[in-house]
């Protein structure tokens, strides 16, 4: 259980493939509500870390603790169940259905009639099914895809798919949203509508949000805090105004040059 | 119960008629059409209204809006209208200096927006408008959080309204009819090309004139649909959207965004739509891709009956001649395996009142729509005058922009300048005495004219032809103007003319016209016809190919008043070419060029010669120079064509 009001604790992560420390040693918290940054030069570990948070690889030491769950001890396929969800840095989405299929998927979860039941489609299986949609087109309306609604997803743009992916993922109603990437490939337009998409999920329904971003000008923007990682070790947490003159950051990550 | 003078009394008498037996709007929103009734729609206004009385809303008081196709936009404009108020449209696209100058030049007192983007454009320029007392929002996505009193929730306004009218449960109704026809409706400002935008004050007669003239010249029954896309701070919006809405009951459908519109005029199938010719063109370009995309199935059905489809068309609208059974059958079976399926694809099923403005529309685009049974009408019109003319019924000619719409007087000035007059001429430019005494002129009758600033004039049967800005045109011997954008723009519409160049001027003592032929095209006339040709040069010069362009010129020429008509033209020998700089790469002509290269053809095009002798540089391709030498004819427009 975590304590101290924190949402999500990790503690003394170590992760290792072979000779190489991916994860060395790894602490920090995130309290309910936060918008979580972490950054680091390529090959730190930051995707390491996230396959960690939803139970993708195994630490080799150390515990994951969000809400009441220990996710170390705790199988796969319940991450999504517990209210865990994220997005990839490739987009993982079902490329011969259109966008609201897909959004329809990742309702799956909640969805409570049996296989019979559905088959029959009628009465409570029905009404199910409907409820779902009302979600699911709140969802397209929040992201503002009402117009690829009925788009095969493998024909969309770069930009249109992570939104779409972005919507999956607030289809499973985390309390708790992992982004790994989420605005590489966009130009700038599309990045400013992610990061008001990525600030209005977590102040409407209060989502921990730990996300992964190169793009420095977006992250100091968004995030509250920012962890900084590098060849698997946490080297320094703050503020996005401690991080940017935090010395260790710049010779690390930007190497000499500074962050202004 | 007084006249129906103002567009809150329109809306007051709907209710009363409709009630909740009808449907007044629809809106597709979380994926589903969900429709207002007439009731619904009073009640929503009423509310509205109310609410911004107790914020303080006077008569006279100008209110902004600035918001997409909704049908909250056409709610609060009701509303400021019911209150006595003005609205004021901004489009949703510009930016917080553009917003902030018509915010203070109308003097707005409230301002209207739909959602979180245009709320923080408005909060940027906040200290810069302290006349407006509040903000009102529809879409509170993401303004959860904003701790600003100023702005407001729409619906907030309207628990406010419903408070007052627990109180006054008459003052709305009283309120509403205390309007006059005389009131100023909106202010549309207009995008000067030149200085500031200037505002354009519309009284309520001014749009019912509108609309009732639209509704002579092609009415809208009240089990019609309509989508409205075009943007609502646009006159043409006002008139043939909200003012025909309440005038004949016609359904208001509303798009679940600004990117759906396409989409969802497939799924309500319009009975009336008004779209720029650029978009006309572009749907045709669509078909045409689609068209090659599909099976080999669906793509031998077009190749079978759009040829049908452009026969009975010819027949029908041009030639004017009845169509005999057997095209008849063959026509019943293209409407069954491609015409109506293709309008279906296109959202052009019900489909009664096509009609397009903007820049002219190329007869091509014209024809192909005929073909799959869409008749598409020009329609010519301005902010300060609304619909001008349009074409009527029937009677759509590829060179005009339709006759006069009923109730309106075209005039044209002794400058060639188009002059309107009738119910719908605009009350003049808000605070911008100068430009209103510019724009307006009253005669002796004490009838108003407002001056377009284009150039045209009235052909035989009562056509209008639009030919450019007044200050594009350019002044003949005669003493007549004309405009050879115009001219070249109307013979280019003929598929075996690539390029023209039109001479004219003070210097000259008529007009002429080189002009390129269309290789590709007219060489497969050639080839169906048996003419045999080598290169060309060969081919320009042919009696036949003459005598095909002839054709052109003179239906050019039909549509223009004596001195403007083309006297002589020549089929030059070679293209117009970029690589020579003859023009740009963007394929516009290099005037002055040009005429330096032609000069001996020009000034034979003068004289009395039949022919004129070339001998000029060419270079090839492959970078190689050569020299061409050919005779060229000049023909001659006989005299009783040139001549009426």
């Amino acid at each position: 259980m975590t304590s101290n009001n924190h949402h999500l604790e990790v503690e003394n992560v170590f992760l290792s493939f072979g000779g190489i420390q991916a994860l060395n040693d790894v602490s920090f918290a995130a309290t309910k509500g936060e918008i979580l940054a972490i950054i680091g030069p390529n090959g730190a570990g930051k995707t390491s870390l996230l396959n960690c948070l939803n139970n993708f690889y195994h630490p080799d030491a150390g515990r994951i603790l969000f809400e009441n769950y220990d996710l170390t001890r705790l199988p796969a396929y319940r991450i999504a169940r517990i209210g865990i969800a994220r997005t990839f840095q490739q987009t993982a989405l079902y490329t011969g259905l259109s966008t609201l299929d897909n959004l329809m998927a990742a309702r799956h979860i909640h969805m409570r009639s049996g296989m019979l039941r559905c088959l029959v489609y009628w009465g409570a299986a029905h009404k199910e099914d409907i409820a779902h949609r009302a979600v699911v087109e709140e969802i397209i309306d929040f992201l503002e895809i009402e117009h690829i609604r009925k788009a095969i997803v493998g024909a969309l743009p770069h930009g249109l798919r992570k939104r779409v992916e972005l919507g999956r993922a607030m289809a499973l109603e985390p309390r708790l949203l992992l982004l790994d990437e989420p605005m590489t490939g966009m130009n700038q337009e599309e990045k400013e509508d992610m990061a008001r998409f990525i600030l209005d999920i977590n102040e409407r329904s209060n989502t921990t949000i730990l996300l992964i971003e190169h793009d420095m000008g977006l992250v100091m923007d968004i995030a509250e805090r920012i962890i900084v990682l590098d060849f698997g070790s946490k080297i320094a947490e703050g503020t996005p105004e401690e991080i940017r003159h935090d010395q260790a950051v710049i010779n690390a990550y930007l190497g000499k040059a500074s962050l202004q | 119960m007084n006249a129906l003078d103002t567009l809150p009394k329109n809306l007051l008498a709907a209710h009363k008629k409709y009630g909740e037996r009808k449907i007044a709007m629809r809106q597709k929103d979380r994926g589903i059409w969900r429709a207002h009734t007439w009731t619904d729609s009073y009640n929503q206004v009423r509310d509205l209204c109310l609410g911004l009385i107790s914020l303080g809303l006077q008569r006279g008081d100008k209110v902004c809006i600035i918001g997409d196709n909704d049908p909250q936009y056409f709610w609060a404009q009701l509303a400021i209208q019911a209150g006595g108020g003005v609205a004021v449209g901004i489009f949703t696209d510009s930016n917080p200096p553009e917003i902030q100058y018509i915010i203070s030049h109308s003097d707005s007192v409230f301002v209207f927006a739909k959602d979180q983007e245009q709320c923080d454009k408005l909060l940027e320029i906040r200290t810069q408008i302290p006349d407006v007392k509040r903000v009102i929002y529809w879409d509170d996505k993401g303004l959860w959080s904003y701790d600003e009193p100023w702005l407001i929730d729409y619906q907030e306004l309207q628990r406010i309204g419903q408070e007052l009218r627990m109180e006054t449960p008459d003052q709305f109704e009283s309120t509403l009819l205390q309007g006059k026809g005389d009131d100023l409706a909106i202010f549309c400002y207009t995008s000067g090309t030149t200085g500031e935008p200037k505002g354009a004050m519309i009284s309520h007669v001014n749009l019912i004139a509108g609309s009732d003239s639209a509704q002579l010249a092609d009415p809208r029954l009240d089990s019609d649909e309509y989508l409205s896309f075009l943007p609502p701070a646009w006159i043409t919006e006002n008139v043939l959207g909200l003012t025909q809405h309440l005038r004949s009951g016609m359904v208001v459908n509303f798009p679940e965004a600004p990117e759906t519109v396409q989409e969802n005029i497939r799924e309500i199938a319009p009975h009336a739509l008004l779209f720029s010719a650029r978009l006309w063109e572009n749907l045709v370009s669509l078909v045409q891709v689609k068209i090659s995309e599909t099976n080999l199935a669906n793509r031998l059905l077009y190749k079978i009956f759009l040829p049908v489809g452009y026969k009975i068309a010819a027949l029908r609208y041009e030639e004017r001649r009845p169509i005999d059974l057997f095209w008849r059958l063959l026509n019943a079976l293209g409407e069954a395996a491609l015409f109506r399926p293709l309008r279906d694809k296109l959202g052009l099923v019900r489909v009664k009142s096509a009609y397009s403005s903007g820049a002219a529309l190329n007869p091509q685009v014209i024809r192909f729509f005929r073909a799959i049974g869409v008749n598409i009408k020009q329609l010519y019109g301005s902010t300060e005058a609304q619909v001008h003319t349009l074409h009527i019924g029937d009677d759509v000619r590829f060179e005009t922009v339709g006759v006069p719409s009923p109730g309106q007087q075209v005039k044209i000035a002794e400058n060639s300048e188009i002059l309107i007059s009738g119910g719908t001429v605009f009350q003049g430019y808000y605070k911008n005495r100068e430009a209103t005494l510019q724009a307006l002129i009253i005669d002796e009758q004490n009838r108003r004219w407002f001056r377009t600033g284009d150039a045209g004039h009235l052909s035989e049967g009562g056509h209008l032809i639009y030919l450019d800005r007044v200050k594009e045109m350019i002044t003949l011997a005669s003493g007549e103007k004309y405009s050879p954008q115009y001219l070249e723009g109307q013979l280019k519409f003929s598929p075996y003319i690539r390029d023209v160049m039109t001479i004219g001027g003070e210097d000259k003592p008529y007009v002429a016209a080189l002009i390129n032929i269309d290789f590709e095209n007219v060489g497969r006339w050639a080839e169906k016809r048996g003419l045999s040709y080598t290169t060309f040069v060969d081919l320009s010069q042919k009696t036949e190919t003459y005598s095909m362009i002839r054709q052109d010129v003179e239906r050019v020429n039909r549509g223009l008043p004596g001195p403007a008509r083309i006297q002589k033209f020549v089929l030059l020998h070679k293209e117009f070419d970029a690589d020579e700089g003859e023009l740009t790469r963007t394929r516009k002509l290099r005037r002055n060029l040009l005429y330096q290269r032609y000069q001996t053809i020009i000034d034979a095009m003068y004289s009395e010669a039949e022919s004129v002798y070339v001998r000029a540089a060419v270079r090839y391709r492959d970078g190689r120079e050569g020299v061409v030498e050919t005779t060229v004819r000049i023909e001659s427009m006989d005299a009783e064509v040139i001549a009426a």
